[in-house]
């Protein structure tokens, strides 16, 4: 919301308690600032509004309020400092996470976008047939002479194909007499006596009225407008019983009756849904297709050890890689370290992506710089073993600049008098390594290492752009050799033939209690680590 | 890339979500983050590009006192980045006739933008986009019916009006058709092979006068495969992905993936496998950059390869793909580009009369037809441009016989499995049959979980 942003800039103000030395500019700028926040209140209230969506109002108000009550009064000193994070965490946090959990209790995706009502009117609206054999008429849209054009009941103006003229109203067709009558060069009538003609923008303005108007000729159905030109004669095919809660299609002289059914409008004999669905409500279900099916079953273990696998080996042999470097280069004697730095980061200043990209086709068995220069004929990305190494690769060379980083900048913290200690009491080079640095270069890098894990266990992109999730199983392409839960929740949520958002959220939660739960395990490992100081 | 993508991640994934939720009430999110922030951004552009792409002429009715005029234009037309320049020519012309005000806007993930945007009422009432989004589309009720007349309807190729149709029902009025055919690097191969035996028999020969060739038959393949480009070597045994109901409509309850024509065809993918003609190594990544290097003598694509194969300065010719040893020629699927009409347009009227009077036109599709260079979809239009255009009149033989690509939504369940067995067939990883077989079985199970 576009309230949000504006607000953190208060806090920046010099706080005091006495009014005699504020100086007078520093009124007028929170003032200034306060009033800048009232108007874009006012506009996101204005947009969301054009929305009709009332919480979003009230949301609005509700935030633009509290910013006011805090900042514009003496009290509530300490509000003023929290309210900009609070508000933060509500919009950016809390939020998602409420919004995530109980999407995962709908049926929310694909084909479920609607409500019911929304999904019935458009299938009724979708089923409108031409009626065989009948004519199309050319037609304006007029109202009665003074009339005004914005509200006044509205008239179609017909030209048959054989010439005749017509009236169209919604009590039915009457004849038009020829004189006065005006006829384009489209065909269309331009000029009637006793009806003004619409143009083109006001005939569009009344769209919606346009719409709703049916002129009854025949048994059913009756004349519809197509666009501001032309007049068909049609009929839904499709009409809803409410009270019995069925639709019924009479269709090439068959009657079929549809029930709701998983949300769908299902023949009552069974066979093929009509196929706008709604979105509804369906409990545990998600989680329970989760916990039954026994693809996923079958598949998760595999998956969730290959996760695991992944995530720790790629931190641990960027970690070695990166303090092998950063001890390297953190000698005293080596010279031109700026320069050997630099070049080292460069990986990591590319975009992942791209990486990701030119490292795919570098593993290309045929065409592939890897194999060329190698003079293997490994298929990276189409063997299981291999292209888990081919991953294991990239993400090593993706991932060791952030290591190199972060345990260069701890060496340089360690005080070198430890150093110097440990020196004087005859350690060689590898025991001050074993006994001194390392204790407390892991102190400082441990939650970077537990950060990196959590986000290497859910590395998305890198999967995907480098192998999707393959090479896969000849009986199910559902699971990869390569998937993580994350690339395997993708797929089975938005590969199938509906993607289903309620089914990906439940997916979701799942693999944040584990994330969750091993994160948590690990920072209780790293306090240990602590003790050592 | 830990730090700063996790930061970058929260805050579009959580500022799409936020934005997506003050749209409107739960049911109103977005299918993915990152599209509905770009959506939201081209939306929050509105207002510039619409005024700097919009005509008006004046309006001269009393009634616009009363009723000042919105912000935004009477109609609003979404197009891809290639099309819109043209279509915002068209559309001043549409608007000078009528004294509206049009606005094209470009819309890079049409696709997506569209679904997102018309979900919370803030789509535009026309959208330009492929035919085989329209079942998508009906599902989640966001396209309108068009009624088009007959006279109208009989102008164009009846493959682009079948294209244009779900459920029985009209969505869209065609204006291009484009499939994928062969196109042949001339200095290599003057003449176009008629059978898969010729091309090969070609394919060797220019090898043999240039070691440069390392691929005899250019085919995206790739590691996970590609059913789109698989599809041709099914149909020329009369195999396929889906039957057809009584209607002509594809069917989703007649998978046809192993089908005894289908499994033919999957017989010959394995043969090109084995004979190192195809490979899955040459993929989506590579497949142009191996025609263009001039290290392929025959690439199977669709018109999208052509610019980049003339700025690499080969001369190439297309033509239609060949017949299949024991089988007919290769049928591509054929891809239709549409006008549709957004279900929410706030212009509805304007917006079918745009679609029903306008478009239909030759000027209209010979307008677009400089766009995109494919083959116009209404018939007058396409006859006037292929007298002129040989490249033209070849992508259309080539998929004079084809069929539409499915539209319905059972296809979403098919590109994975189908793909991934071609792949493997051609890789040798396993038999045909068996392989087909399993992918058979899983794209039906895939099919009847989701309805």
């Amino acid at each position: 919301m576009a309230a949000v942003p504006a607000s953190p800039k208060d806090p920046l103000q010099p706080l005091r308690l006495g009014t005699d030395n504020t100086p007078w500019w520093a009124h007028a700028i929170k003032w200034g600032l306060l009033g800048l926040i009232l108007l874009a209140g006012a506009y996101v209230i204005q947009r969301v509004i054009s929305n009709g969506s009332w919480l979003g109002v009230v949301i609005t108000a509700f935030i633009v309020m509290c910013v006011l009550a805090v900042y514009s009064t003496r009290r509530a000193v300490p509000m003023k400092y929290l309210l900009p994070g609070l508000i933060l965490l509500v919009t950016l946090q809390i939020w998602p996470i409420v919004y995530t959990v109980s999407t995962a209790f709908t049926n929310y995706g694909q084909g479920h976008t609607l409500s019911k009502e929304d999904a019935t009117a458009r299938t009724i609206a979708d089923s409108v047939q031409e009626i065989p054999g009948s004519e199309r008429y050319k037609m304006s849209v007029a109202v009665k002479e003074g009339g005004d054009p914005t509200t006044a009941e509205l008239f179609m103006l017909l030209v048959k194909p054989d010439g005749t003229l017509h009236v169209g109203s919604k009590d039915g067709l009457t004849d038009l007499a020829k004189d006065g009558v005006e006829v384009g060069g489209t065909g269309k009538i331009t000029k009637a006596p006793g009806y003004t003609v619409l143009n083109a923008k006001q005939g569009n303005a009344r769209s919606k009225d346009l719409d709703a108007l049916t002129v009854p000729v025949g048994k059913q159905g009756g004349l519809k407008a197509v666009g501001l030109s032309q007049a068909f004669e049609g009929a839904p095919t499709i009409t809803y019983d409410a009270k019995a809660d069925t639709l019924t299609q009479v269709k090439d002289g068959k009657t079929t009756v549809y029930v709701p059914k998983n949300a769908y409008w299902s023949p009552k004999d069974g066979g093929q849904a009509l196929p706008t669905g709604w979105k509804e409500n369906v409990g545990f279900k998600n989680f329970s297709n989760l916990l039954t099916n026994e693809t996923i079953r079958a598949g998760f273990l595999k998956i969730f050890l290959w996760n695991v696998a992944f995530a720790a080996i790629s931190v641990l042999s960027t970690f070695f890689l990166g303090m092998l470097l950063a001890l390297l280069f953190n000698d005293d004697k080596l010279k031109g370290k700026g320069i050997y730095r630099s070049i080292l980061i460069l990986p990591y200043a590319i975009p992942g992506f791209v990486t990701a990209l030119v490292w795919a086709s570098m593993f290309n068995q045929d065409f592939g710089l890897v194999n060329s220069l190698t003079h293997l004929h490994i298929d990276w990305l189409g063997n299981a073993w291999a292209a888990k190494a081919a991953i294991l690769i990239t993400n090593l060379w993706l991932g060791f600049p952030y290591m190199f980083l972060v345990c260069t900048g701890a060496l340089q913290s360690i005080p070198s008098d430890v150093k110097e200690a440990a020196k004087i009491d005859g350690a060689n080079a590898f025991r001050t390594l074993r006994s001194i640095i390392m204790p407390l270069l892991l102190v400082a890098v441990g939650p970077l290492l537990i950060a990196s894990f959590a986000f290497n266990f859910n590395n998305f992109s890198l999967i995907y752009l480098l192998t999707q999730g393959g090479p896969f199983n000849a009986s199910d392409t559902s699971i990869g050799s390569t998937d993580l839960l994350i690339t395997y929740a993708f797929r089975l949520a938005f590969s199938g033939a509906s993607p289903n958002i309620g089914l990906a959220s439940a997916v979701c939660i799942f693999i944040f209690m584990i994330v969750a739960a091993m994160s948590y395990s690990g920072f209780r490992r790293t306090a240990s680590l602590e003790e050592i100081n | 890339m830990h730090k700063r993508a996790y930061g970058a991640a929260a805050i579009t994934g959580v500022a799409a979500l936020v934005l997506a939720g003050c749209g409107s009430s739960s049911d109103k999110t977005s299918f993915t983050t990152t599209a509905s922030a770009t959506a939201s951004a081209s939306e929050s552009s509105d207002s510039t590009s619409a005024s700097s792409s919009s005509t008006s002429a004046a309006a001269p009715a009393a009634v616009d006192e009363k009723n000042p005029a919105r912000a935004d234009a009477d109609l609003v037309i979404w197009a891809d980045a290639d099309r819109a320049p043209i279509l915002t020519k068209y559309a001043q012309q549409f608007a000078a006739d009528n004294g509206v005000t049009v606005a094209v806007q470009i819309a890079a993930q049409t696709r997506q933008q569209f679904g997102d945007a018309t979900k919370v009422g803030k789509g535009p009432d026309i959208v330009v986009g492929a035919h085989d989004w329209l079942g998508e589309m009906v599902q989640n009720g966001t396209v309108a019916p068009i009624q088009l007349d007959a006279a109208t309807t009989a102008k164009f190729a009846p493959s682009a009006v079948a294209a244009s149709k779900f459920n029985g029902q009209n969505y869209g009025v065609p204006f291009s058709v484009e499939n994928i055919a062969l196109v042949r690097n001339t200095d290599m191969v003057p003449d176009a092979p008629a059978t898969l035996d010729d091309l090969l028999k070609a394919a060797k020969a220019a090898q043999a006068k240039d070691s440069k060739i390392t691929t005899l038959l250019d085919q995206s393949v790739g590691k996970t495969g590609n059913a789109y480009y698989t599809y041709p070597w099914l149909s020329a045994y009369g195999g396929g992905i889906f039957g057809t109901t009584a209607s002509g409509d594809y069917d989703p309850a007649k998978v046809i993936v192993n089908s005894a024509e289908s499994l033919k065809g999957a017989e010959q993918l394995a043969a090109m496998g084995k004979q190192k003609v195809l490979s899955t190594n040459v993929g989506d990544d590579n497949s142009e950059a191996l025609f263009t290097g001039g290290k392929a003598p025959f690439f199977i694509t669709g018109p999208w390869s052509i610019p980049n194969v003339k700025k690499a300065g080969i001369k190439y010719g297309i033509s239609s793909l060949p017949s299949l040893p024991g089988g007919d020629a290769m049928q591509p699927f054929l891809g239709v580009q549409l006008f549709y009409v957004s279900a929410k347009a706030k212009n509805a009227a304007l917006a079918q009369d745009f679609v029903t009077q306008y478009v239909p036109t030759k000027e209209f599709q010979l307008a677009i037809f400089q766009a995109g260079g494919r083959p116009p979809a209404l018939t007058e239009a396409y006859d006037e441009v292929a007298a002129s255009d040989p490249d033209v009149k070849a992508w259309y033989e080539a998929g004079k016989d084809g069929k539409p690509m499915p539209n319905i939504p059972a296809m979403n369940s098919v590109w994975g499995p189908l793909g991934q067995a071609a792949s493997d067939v051609i890789a040798g990883k396993a038999e045909a049959k068996a392989r087909f077989d399993a992918a058979q079985k899983e794209i039906v199970a895939a099919i009847k979980k989701s309805s």
